[in-house]
């Protein structure tokens, strides 16, 4: 039961990760920074509980207001560049958050017991969980919590108009521009958006962990964190959760008997699903589909307008 | 010209010149669009009349020259802040959002009238009854009605065509640009389309109107400009346009040249 | 003070010499680029893939190690063309998303071959002229770096020549400039394409094998920080500029230099980026990119 409860968090933290890249796909920016993002909601939370000694409440706040902080910054300079420059741009912002941490020495006495990130040796006594009692069951609920409330609410934000507007850029900028879009303020707040959800995913990650460090915020994870969006398909926001379900649940924790032959797996499945589903698995005609056997009324697009 | 108020005209252009790597496309062109008029832009391909819907719309900054509306210098202002100061336009080749539905295109170019603005929040994340009658008005006066919750990509292309002139219509503007609205149209549509265009202009709305299709120009402008190499080579009405022998050497090049 | 002027000096010349390895990277990333407006993340990966090939071959056969710098090329420019089947042929043209991934894709299944392949431990790659040091007043030259810069621009000199002089280099100009306007001449652009990938195939290839020489080991630890520093140069001297990623090439490997010696070899990196970053801000179009204009 414990290995279920595990493998539960994990899909539950890296879809919260994967959405927080997709709200930015809907722009049209790829971006790698969501790890970056991710690692300082990691260290902040993690400084809080334990050094600082909050709750994990506001500790989880704190680091996702970290991540969207650093989102809003990173956004102007990064949104000046377009498309690709922005993928180079955004692998050097999270490789220069993974160096920080790897750099910084912060050894404090909490307790009696010398705790805090230890450069080359990472972050190792984050224990919110256990110091309070919870067990592992506690933890998917409360990782769960946020993976529905997050999901809930950009689910909802394709029914208004600042969703369609988001779509509306990715589609076509000047056509967004000449239907009086303001399209560095959308970017930017997607960015900020999507940075305050990779730093809640990255305090929920480190509580999870009780120990990080680094080499878990590799551009590997970066490209984890966009391609579970990519995969699974930027028409709604169940693409991202059933990708992750996929690539975490099935791939990685179902197939454990091919050993590292599931790295290579990995990308060769990328590879065939991009070539025979480009616009991942679940993209418009199917999503319509699945809307007409569930007779949900209109043949397209779904919304609930007229 | 001469004549005429400095403050009865909708747009100004003020020896407006634009080059890309030293090729003039459009070179010190001035002239005035009026308020409430159907003012034609024709002239041969490479003459400049796209580049000027794009100068007038702030897709690229002017090289020289300012663009006026009311009067006021638009100055650099970025497209977005001159769909609100009352400009919108279509595009040659159609560029709607394709993924999006026939309601949300619409939704998201559309403006409240002056006075009568929603908050932030109810802006962009909630609805109302007065926002979804204007938008039921404009699918109707496009000829969409029904088609609301189609998506973009699935119309037949007269029905797209006829979205992108409610999506700019949607922003309630002052003035609209039509560039080449008529491209790949049939006879019946074109009918169709200059129905339409007058209908906006009996709404008040003024309309500078980009055009090849010559039955449309003739049919439904005030004032026609014609343009060659960028430059202003003829201005009138569109029975003085068509017996003009400047214009037809523009598009058929000079008795001289053929004789060549 | 503890760092010399003289200190200063040579590790920038060392920096300089191996940067001649980012160019041959960062050339490859812009031609792709310039080719299809198009990333190939997994570039970098089929070049230090091609090495290995090169350092088994010799390996099991057997010949001299100086063949691993002819047969690696080689086997990366194959590599190049199987990424551009599997990752580029047949997707959408308008989609920059799914062969941008499927690279991605490429770049994972390559890097993890490779780890497969070798257990992950790092091998010794043959040195040339590794025994030979020139001296010039107070400045030192190591030999297996010049050699790695006089190869380099021998193979930059073939490229700019292929580009530049040949029917081939034109079609690859024409295909990239307009699509449509070239097949209308008789240009099959998916031949072309594919030519290009070869091409900067052979080209990945021995900057992987320049590199490994000049290291002395090749890792598949080295296929993330290869590509990054690719994609740095390339942004740098400006995406789809030829002099712009050598220039950027040489300038990067400098700088990095210079960082190591003054910051120390776990903060070097941090202020590579940070040279990116003041890229993007003031020159967002790199050295030699051109601005955007109108489409």
């Amino acid at each position: 039961m414990a290995f279920y409860f595990g493998l539960l968090q994990t899909i539950g933290i890296h879809t919260l990760l994967g959405l927080s890249a997709y709200v930015l796909l809907l722009t049209g920016q790829l971006s790698l920074a969501q790890v970056g993002f991710f690692a300082i909601g990691a260290y902040v939370s993690g400084i809080l509980t334990v050094i600082f000694e909050y709750h994990i409440v506001p500790g989880l706040f704190a680091g996702a207001l970290a991540g969207g902080a650093f989102a809003f910054l990173v956004g102007f300079p990064a949104l000046r560049v377009k498309g690709l420059m922005l993928v180079v741009a955004t692998i050097a912002f999270s490789e220069i958050v993974r160096l920080f941490f790897f750099n910084l020495n912060w050894r404090v006495m909490v307790n009696g017991v010398e705790v805090g990130p230890d450069s080359t040796q990472g972050f190792r006594e984050i224990r919110f969980y256990a110091a309070n009692g919870w067990d592992t069951f506690d933890v998917v609920l409360f990782i769960w919590l946020f993976v529905i409330v997050v999901m809930a609410m950009l689910w909802w934000l394709d029914r208004v108009r600042a969703g369609a507007t988001l779509r509306a850029v990715g589609a076509d900028e000047l056509a967004a521009q000449s239907s009086g879009v303001n399209i560095v303020a959308v970017k930017v707040t997607a960015m900020t958006v999507g940075g305050v959800i990779a730093g809640l995913a990255g305090g929920l990650y480190a509580h999870s962990a009780t120990y990080v460090d680094h080499l878990t915020f590799s551009v590997l994870l970066a490209t984890f964190a966009v391609a579970y969006p990519i995969l699974g398909g930027l028409s709604s926001v169940f693409g991202t959760l059933i990708a992750v379900i996929f690539v975490q649940g099935i791939l990685i924790e179902g197939m454990r008997f091919l050993g590292d032959w599931r790295n290579i797996l990995f990308g060769l499945l990328i590879i065939v699903a991009m070539n025979f589903r480009p616009s991942g698995l679940l993209d418009g005609n199917v999503l319509s589909r699945i809307r007409r056997m569930i007779g949900h009324g209109k043949p397209d697009g779904g919304g609930r307008h007229a | 010209m001469a004549s005429r108020m400095a403050g009865d005209a909708m747009l100004e252009l003020s020896e407006l010149s634009k080059h890309f790597d030293g090729i003039r496309a459009v070179d010190g062109l001035s002239l005035e669009v009026e308020r409430g008029e159907v003012f034609g832009l024709i002239g041969p391909n490479g003459s400049g009349k796209s580049t000027t819907v794009n100068l007038v719309c702030g897709v690229f900054p002017a090289t020289s020259g300012r663009v006026l509306l009311e009067g006021k210098d638009l100055g650099g202002l970025p497209p977005h802040r001159r769909l609100n100061a009352g400009i919108s336009r279509t595009f040659q080749n159609i560029r709607l959002f394709g993924e999006l539905t026939v309601w949300q295109n619409l939704w998201i170019a559309r403006r409240d009238a002056p006075g009568e603005e929603a908050g932030f929040m109810r802006n962009w994340f909630g609805s109302s009854a007065r926002i979804r009658e204007a938008i039921e008005e404009t699918l109707v006066f496009a000829g969409l009605a029904g088609r609301a919750n189609d998506l973009a990509r699935n119309l037949a292309f007269g029905e797209q065509r006829r979205l992108e002139l409610a999506r700019a219509v949607s922003a309630r503007p002052q003035l609209i640009l039509l560039d080449e609205p008529a491209a790949g149209m049939n006879r019946e549509e074109v009918e169709d389309l200059k129905q339409r265009i007058l209908a906006l202009k009996g709404s008040g709305i003024t309309v500078l109107l980009v055009e090849h299709v010559m039955e449309l120009v003739m049919g439904v402008t005030d004032r026609v400009a014609v343009l060659n190499f960028g430059k202003l080579i003829a201005l009138g009405a569109p029975g003085e346009i068509q017996g003009n022998m400047a214009v037809r050497e523009a598009y058929l090049g000079s008795p001289d040249a053929e004789a060549a | 003070m503890g760092i010399d002027f003289i200190d200063v000096a040579q590790a920038i010349i060392d920096g300089l010499l191996f940067g001649s390895t980012y160019a041959l990277i960062g050339l490859g990333f812009t031609l792709i680029f310039g080719a299809m407006h198009k990333l190939n993340m997994a570039y970098a990966a089929s070049a230090i893939a091609g090495a290995y090939v090169g350092l088994a071959a010799i390996a099991l056969s057997g010949l001299p190690p100086v063949l691993a710098f002819f047969l690696g090329p080689v086997a990366s420019g194959v590599i190049g063309l199987a990424v551009y089947i599997t990752c580029f042929r047949y997707m959408p043209a308008s989609n920059m998303l799914a062969p941008l991934m499927a690279s991605i894709g490429a770049l994972f299944f390559i890097d993890e071959i490779i780890i497969h392949a070798t257990a992950g431990s790092p091998l010794a790659f043959p040195a040339v002229m590794d025994d030979v040091y020139f001296e010039l007043g107070e400045y030192g030259f190591r030999g297996d770096l010049i050699f790695v810069l006089v190869t380099s621009l021998v193979a930059m000199l073939v490229l700019l020549y292929v580009l530049f002089g040949t029917r081939l280099g034109l079609a690859t100009r024409a295909v990239s400039q307009q699509v449509v306007a070239a097949e209308l001449c008789g240009i099959a652009s998916h031949r072309t394409n594919a030519t290009t990938f070869v091409l900067t195939g052979v080209l990945g290839g021995l900057a992987g094998c320049m590199a490994a020489a000049a290291v002395g080991v090749i890792s598949p630890l080295l296929t993330v920080p290869i590509t990054v520093k690719g994609l740095i140069v390339t942004v740098i001297g400006g995406l789809g500029s030829i002099p712009g990623a050598i220039i950027a090439g040489f300038a990067v490997g400098g700088f990095e230099n210079l960082f190591l010696l003054v910051f120390g070899v776990n903060q070097r990196d941090i202020y590579v980026f940070l040279l990116l970053f003041v890229f993007l801000v003031f020159r967002p179009n790199g050295l030699l990119g051109k601005a955007i204009k109108r489409d």
